[in-house]
């Protein structure tokens, strides 16, 4: 929203330049957000005297002019037809600047133009930005001193216009008068409101009939007429105003409504009383869509239930959004009919949104106006029309009015006040404060006040509320440090929190870089990753590449790779902790949605690059299993997790029977879908479900080192090839005791020797006991027992 | 006596080693039983008792001297043994460097904040991403019709015009986790709660559907504006300096009464400019209302920042999507 500082000025006495004012609003909550200057200083800028003009020797249409500037006489070239001997005229000198409407600046300098020389340039209203005439230069009084500087001469000044961004919550400050209110309130200055209270007149308008059918969504409606106008262009002071804040001007009537707008805030529509068909006027809403010509010259589709101004013939504005083109003020218009109503804020947004057009109008309707202004409002306006346009106001008015708004009371301790901002504020500040943003303030009690609240707060209604205004106008940066500080013992952090630092520190600490991706996919990529009946998809998707949320982290590192490989990367490893969604009979969180915290770890590409001392070697899925298990190890799991082969491309880990982690190799239809020719590997793990599994207690105890060196027994199976290593394994820990301490591969072998579809595999034991060095004969019962286990299992044979 | 052992020292230390069998001669002359240091002991005998302390003294010295040469000698002669060098045994040979982990950027920048906050007191909550209207907004004093609500602001999941069943949206901020603590827990409650959050924004440079925060809650029985505000300026002075310019402005959010917002004065190649950095507010009474704590005894404050912003300002990264790439280019600036 824009505010002229100039027409700031016209409510309020400061000695404020713009940019302290700006300081002041913002910490009021008005928040400036840029400050722009309009106009100029005329600096360098002289009334002249024109002594001779000659024409040019080599120029038709140049002239050449002797002016006097009080200290010098100078030749200046002027193109300018109208340039006349005795003029007094604005002249540019040497040095100074004029500003160019493309926000550049133009500096005048000595010149040769054809062949003569120019010292300053004499300026027409448009060079100088004080008006549109561009015919000729811009001739002066002639009672001027010459040399006298210009800006003297004429009564503009250069403006400054602060856009502030307005929150939701302050409708009453929309306007000029609202900010003033505010400015006043803090430098306790006095607004100047030329709104005065309006004596209703007795009998309502006789020339136009208004009926209110929806008083559901409209308040109030007030009707003036002003008739004998005459519709120009607006005197230049209103144009300025207009000009200043962006808006263009259009003519004396249309100007008028825009100007009490954004003085006071009040939207009105001005309607040609001659073409208001039946001299009707219901307000109503259609419970169908309407068709309806706006101003713009847009036909658009407005929605049911949207209120509609009516004549007797039909819609000719939506109501309070903006007018309709049947029966806009024209040239030809001599009686205008003044509308100034309240609809209903809910209403106008709905109706705003629908037909996706905001105006300065629906803008401060939506936001809630005040219920009591209609009247004054439309008075100020049509006093101001008969006076530009030396029409005649009605001395009758209409104001339907079935919905009146209750002022409210509300009260306010001022103990509390200082309870809740931490002050020690007095009861007349507070009261004084209140007063000044024209609460009405009694003291009830010692510790209460009495505020009534203005009809322009709506936002107010409660302590609370009073305790912000209190506090904004006191200004924040002034409310002490404590004194104290609010200590007490902090509570000890939550498990959860401390397990996820682990798993992410311990996810670095495995050399892995940590990626954030999307929670959102596309439907494509989803259905690469999990059944459809599993999705959840948001209903209002920003793009089609991101509708569904990520039932697994895998896409955002596949995604990851592919940006990288397309950019010559050859080695990712990469992790990532974040949620995963899936559809749920019960939920996490909320029901049917399961919402779980997981870690990725993805490889892909090379872990050693060619290079002098050896081939390049890519990743493998074991080199993420041994990753996989480290982690497990670490977080004190490793013996309680189990391992259950899904495929030859997927292994799951199991806690409990419950999935904890699956590590894949990823299949080709996948990396197609991701546009992905290298090979990767993820392994996606559960936190929130290791988590739950109650094991995250970290609590060490020092378990005793056997001082003794290990046993260790060599033995090779041959079994059949379908026989799984981990099945071997698994079985070999059951046959034995806790002496047993690991289990090793170290070599896996197949050859015609062994016979077709078997296979050998060579385990090493490494045994161990805490009391004493073990020998071949404290482990040969025990190697005796595994190789009778697996032979009976896997009809595993022992290779000599 | 003294100048005969200091000639002998002047022998020793002008001798040279440079081969093996100098290295003998070296030891034979001097070192061996019938060498010059064993018969300069020998004199030992006829130095008078006052001065046998220090001629010993001095003896001693020339006898460590020639022993010390001849191992250093010994040992440098050991290291120039000629080893048969191959073409990849040079040292000069170029390597790839170790990979190694790291976190992401907006991790730190989290970490960081979620340190600042630890230092003060909070703990830390954490909560879902998928809420239901009640903890993402009819608690937070959201009426019906806020444009929040909006479809074009929220993604929702679940939209039902049946009053038994919520929507569902993906939240907007992280504060569904206040409410959902302010119901788990009685006062005082002092925790932050990060995490990520969504909202309904094309994907440009400045804008992104996603993005992370960190919002702070303290519930107790005379938490007052002034604190809240303390509490910020030791944020603020904890992150970004200890002389860090800063001022407060009031502004509005439907869940804090008083609320306001923060700017630090930011530098840069123009001079500098306010960059507004987190809002805040006291907690509204219809939110205390709203999760059955009585806000007639209790009062508390909240405040939000945005982790993306903070870590794009800390970094001077200047395109929010640069953080959701993964180019491994990007992510290796950051250290550990």
């Amino acid at each position: 929203m824009k505010i002229s500082t100039n027409w700031l000025r016209e409510y309020i006495e400061t000695p404020l330049d713009a940019d302290e004012i700006a300081d002041k609003l913002t910490l009021l909550g008005l928040e400036v957000e840029g400050i722009e200057k309009i106009g100029s200083d005329y600096e360098g800028i002289v009334v002249g005297e024109i002594l001779g003009v000659k024409a040019h020797p080599n120029a038709d249409r140049l002239q050449l002019c002797e002016v006097h500037l009080g200290n010098e006489q100078v030749q200046i070239v002027c193109g300018a037809k109208n340039v006349a001997k005795g003029q007094k005229v604005p002249v540019a000198v040497v040095g100074a600047t004029l500003p160019l409407p493309d926000g550049d600046e133009l500096t005048i300098r000595k010149a040769k133009l054809r062949g003569e020389k120019s010292e300053g340039m004499i300026c027409s209203e448009v060079e100088l930005g004080i008006g549109d005439d561009n015919s000729g230069i811009m001739v002066l009084d002639e009672s001027l001193k010459t040399g006298s500087p210009f800006k003297e001469t004429i009564n503009t000044k250069p403006d400054y216009i602060l856009e502030i961004g307005l929150t939701p919550n302050r409708p009453d400050a929309a306007c000029h008068i609202g900010v003033a209110r505010d400015l006043a309130a803090v430098i306790e200055g006095e607004l100047k409101n030329p709104y005065q209270e309006v004596e209703k007149s007795a009998e309502d308008l006789s020339f136009i009939n208004v009926n209110i059918e929806d008083t559901e969504k409209c308040h109030r409606y007030v009707g003036m007429m002003v008739n004998e106008v005459t519709v120009s262009e607006s005197p230049e002071w209103l144009k300025t105003r207009l000009k200043s804040i962006g808006l263009r001007p259009v003519n004396n009537i249309v100007d008028v409504t825009n100007f009490v707008l954004h003085e006071i805030g009040q939207p009105l529509h001005a309607f040609d009383y001659a073409k208001i068909a039946s001299k009707k006027i219901n307000v109503k809403s259609f419970d169908k869509e309407v068709t309806f010509k706006t101003l713009d010259d847009v036909d658009r589709k407005v929605p049911a239930n949207t209120l509609f101004i009516c004549d007797g013939d039909g819609p000719v504005a939506v109501a309070g959004v903006m007018g309709g083109k049947s029966s806009e003020v024209s040239d030809e218009t001599k009686t205008v009919f003044i509308e100034s109503a309240y609809f209903d804020p809910t209403s106008v947004r709905k109706a705003s949104k629908a037909l996706t057009l905001q105006t300065d109008s629906s803008y401060r309707f939506e936001r809630g106006i005040d219920p009591t202004l209609q009247l004054r409002a439309a008075k100020r306006a049509a006093d101001l029309i008969a006076e530009l346009s030396g029409g005649k106001v009605v001395a009758q008015q209409t104001d339907e009015h079935p919905v009146k708004t209750d002022q409210k009371t509300v009260s306010l301790r001022p103990s509390r006040v200082n309870h809740l901002l931490g002050t020690d504020l007095g009861k007349e500040e507070i009261s004084g404060i209140l007063t000044r943003l024209e609460f009405g303030v009694t003291s009830k009690s010692e510790d209460e006040l009495t505020c009534i609240v203005p009809y322009f707060r709506p936002d107010v209604s409660r302590e609370v509320d009073l305790i912000e205004e209190v506090g904004r106008v006191f200004d924040y940066n002034n409310i002490p440090t404590p004194k104290t500080s609010p200590f007490f013992t902090p509570e000890t952090l939550s498990e959860w929190e401390v397990y996820n630092e682990r798993v992410r520190t311990l996810a670095k600490s495995l050399s892995y870089k940590e990626i954030t991706t999307n929670s959102l996919l596309s439907k494509k990529e989803a259905s690469l990753l999990a059944d459809e009946n599993l999705h959840i998809d948001t209903l209002n998707p920003v793009s089609q590449e991101n509708t569904t949320l990520r039932t697994h982290l895998l896409a955002g590192f596949l995604k990851a790779a592919r940006y990288n490989f397309n950019r010559n990367a050859k080695q990712l490893r990469f992790f990532e902790l974040g949620h995963v969604f899936q559809q749920d009979k019960k939920g996490t969180w909320i029901d049917g949605v399961k919402e779980h915290s997981n870690l990725l770890f993805g490889l892909s590409g090379y872990k050693k690059f060619e290079s002098w001392d050896g081939k390049p070697e890519p990743f493998s899925i074991f080199d993420l299993k041994a990753d996989v298990e480290a982690f497990f190890r670490e977080l004190n799991v490793h013996d309680k997790v189990e391992q259950v082969v899904q495929s030859n491309y997927e292994l799951e880990y199991q806690l409990d029977g419950n999935s904890v982690a699956i590590i894949k190799m990823i299949d080709d239809s996948t990396l197609k879908g991701f546009d992905l020719e290298e090979e990767a590997f993820t392994a996606e793990i559960d936190i929130t479900a290791l988590y739950n599994a109650g094991l995250a207690n970290r609590d060490t105890e020092y378990q005793k080192v056997s001082k003794y060196p290990s046993f260790e027994f060599d033995a090779a199976f041959i079994v059949d090839s379908e026989v799984r290593a981990g099945d071997l394994s698994k079985e070999i820990r059951r046959s034995a005791d806790e002496t047993l301490v690991s289990v090793d591969v170290f070599d896996v072998y197949e050859g015609k020797n062994l016979g077709s579809n078997k296979k050998s595999i060579a385990f090493r034991l490494s045994f161990l006991d805490s009391n004493k060095t073990l020998t071949i004969k404290d482990v040969e019962p025990m190697v005796k027992k595994i190789v009778q286990a697996l032979e009976s299992k896997f009809e595993a044979k022992l290779r000599s | 006596m003294i100048d005969k052992i200091e000639g002998l020292k002047k022998e020793i230390q002008n001798s040279t080693i440079t081969n093996e069998d100098e290295l003998e001669q070296f030891r034979l002359t001097f070192l061996s039983r019938n060498g010059k240091v064993q018969s300069m002991f020998g004199l030992m005998g006829k130095v008078p008792n006052e001065e046998k302390a220090a001629v010993g003294k001095a003896m001693n010295e020339v006898k460590n001297l020639a022993q010390s040469t001849f191992d250093e000698a010994k040992k440098a002669l050991e290291n120039t043994e000629e080893k048969v060098f191959g073409a990849s045994d040079d040292i000069s040979l170029p390597v790839q460097p170790t990979y190694t982990g790291s976190f992401h950027p907006l991790t730190q920048a989290l970490n960081e904040i979620k340190q600042i906050f630890l230092r003060l007191g909070f703990n830390i909550a954490d909560g879902p991403e998928l809420e239901d209207d009640f903890h993402n907004f009819t608690a937070l004093n959201f009426p019906p019709d806020h444009p929040a609500r909006d479809m074009q602001d929220t993604f929702f999941v679940r939209k039902s015009d049946n009053e038994s069943e919520q929507d569902y949206v993906l939240r907007t901020h992280t504060s569904p986790v206040q409410i959902r603590l302010m119901k788990d827990q009685k006062p005082p409650i002092r925790s932050i709660m990060p995490g990520r959050v969504y909202r309904n924004e094309a994907v440009t440079a400045k804008s992104y559907f996603q993005f992370n925060q960190v919002e702070g809650l303290y519930i107790d029985e005379h938490v007052t504006l002034g604190e809240l505000i303390e509490t910020l300026v030791m944020f603020a002075k904890l992150m970004y300096g200890s002389d860090v310019k800063y001022k407060v402005r009031p502004s509005y959010f439907p869940f804090t009464e008083p609320s306001l917002e923060m700017d630090i004065w930011w530098e840069n190649e123009k001079g500098g400019q306010w960059l507004e950095i987190l809002g805040a507010g006291m907690v509204d009474p219809n939110v205390l209302d709203a999760v059955n704590v009585d806000s007639e005894k209790y009062t508390g404050f909240a405040f939000g920042m945005g982790v993306d912003r903070i870590a794009l300002l800390r970094y001077g990264i200047d395109d929010i999507r640069t953080l959701y790439e993964n180019d491994i280019r990007f992510l290796r600036q950051f250290k550990s």
